[in-house]
């Protein structure tokens, strides 16, 4: 009796603990998650800003791409997240450019089309310091990032993404390479390439 | 300085420079940030809901592999006259129906039109 009671009673305890454990799973993911994109949120939003000069815009690609990482690869081992984060990101960043290239050839034939980025002019007053001991020094570090964000411009995609991901990013060459879905060897590539074009422009004493 | 150090010093500058600007969003930005965050998260914690969009692959194959099976293991022992005159049959009885005349003559003769039915087609024609 006492054995048949064990048959019955055993796989329900079974399943009841194995849901436990999902749950518990399931948390620790989700807190690994969060922790892990309330780190790289901050520095994917700047360069989703730099790519696509429009503060909203940039916050949607964000968004998109936490959302995707979340949804889709979650599952996936921590140290995957970030290579497969900046490939999502990187590639709703590409998404906009070429919608953005397709709507201003089509009000290219509109007349009196103007540019969208036309009003959208920072205004000056906003970059004015407030003071403080270490406004200088903000100061300085806002127009080095100005230059460097207009020499980033300059630069083909594929370099850029390699710049920004290897040396802003810090990631390795091994992890560019995901986040960009090339191999090592272009990463390498196109990241010297970048870097001789950016120290032309900004000179050796940015 | 050689050319690997002055590398080092521009690469130090560039990250120093970006990391600055990080660190000076403003906190409207940070906020919305973190309520990009937490919708992603909630996708996450939110139980798996059931979708028929994930099943409609695998139930359209498996609709169109037993139609296969159906149409490759159907008896094919009728001859082809065979299944030409029973589509006939169909069709007129689809025109009756549809003709709307009155079908009470037909129920009182059944067994007449039973009889008919199994008889050669000679005596179907008034030829036997």
């Amino acid at each position: 009796m006492a054995s048949s009671d064990t048959v019955h009673v055993q796989p329900a305890r079974r399943e009841a603990a194995v849901a436990e454990i999902r749950e518990e799973v399931c948390l620790d993911q989700s807190q690994a998650l969060d922790r892990f994109l309330a780190g790289v949120e901050r520095r994917a939003f700047r360069i989703a800003e730099m790519a696509v000069r429009d503060r909203d815009d940039a916050l949607d690609i964000v968004q998109v791409a936490m959302l995707r990482l979340a949804r889709n690869y979650a599952a996936r081992p921590s140290e995957e997240w970030k290579p497969l984060f900046y490939r999502i990101l990187y590639n709703g960043i590409r998404d906009w450019q070429r919608r953005r290239t397709v709507r201003s050839r089509i009000f290219a034939f509109l007349p009196g089309s103007r540019r969208d980025d036309d009003d959208e002019q920072d205004d000056p007053l906003e970059r004015i310091s407030d003071g403080g001991p270490d406004a200088t020094r903000r100061l300085m570090a806002d127009e080095a990032m100005e230059r460097l964000e207009q020499a980033l411009e300059s630069l083909p995609a594929r370099q850029r993404e390699a710049f920004t991901l290897r040396c802003l990013e810090g990631m390795d060459v091994a992890e560019t390479a995901t986040a960009m879905g090339c191999t090592a060897g272009s990463v390498k590539t196109h990241y010297f390439r970048a870097l001789q074009t950016l120290r032309a422009q900004l000179g050796e004493v940015w | 300085m050689n050319t690997d150090e002055r590398t080092e010093v521009f690469e130090q500058r560039a990250r120093e420079a970006f990391d600055e600007s990080v660190a000076a969003l403003d906190a409207q930005t940070r906020s919305r940030l973190n309520h990009a965050r937490q919708a992603a998260l909630d996708e996450l914690r939110a139980p798996q809901r059931w979708s028929w969009r994930g099943w409609a692959p695998a139930g359209a194959f498996a609709v169109a592999v037993l139609a296969a099976v159906l149409l490759w293991s159907a008896p094919d022992t009728a001859p082809p006259a065979q299944v030409a005159e029973g589509a006939a049959a169909d069709v007129g009885v689809v025109e009756i129906v549809a003709s709307g005349e009155d079908l009470e003559l037909a129920r009182e003769d059944l067994e007449f039109y039973d009889w008919l039915a199994v008889q050669p087609e000679a005596v179907r024609n008034g030829n036997g």
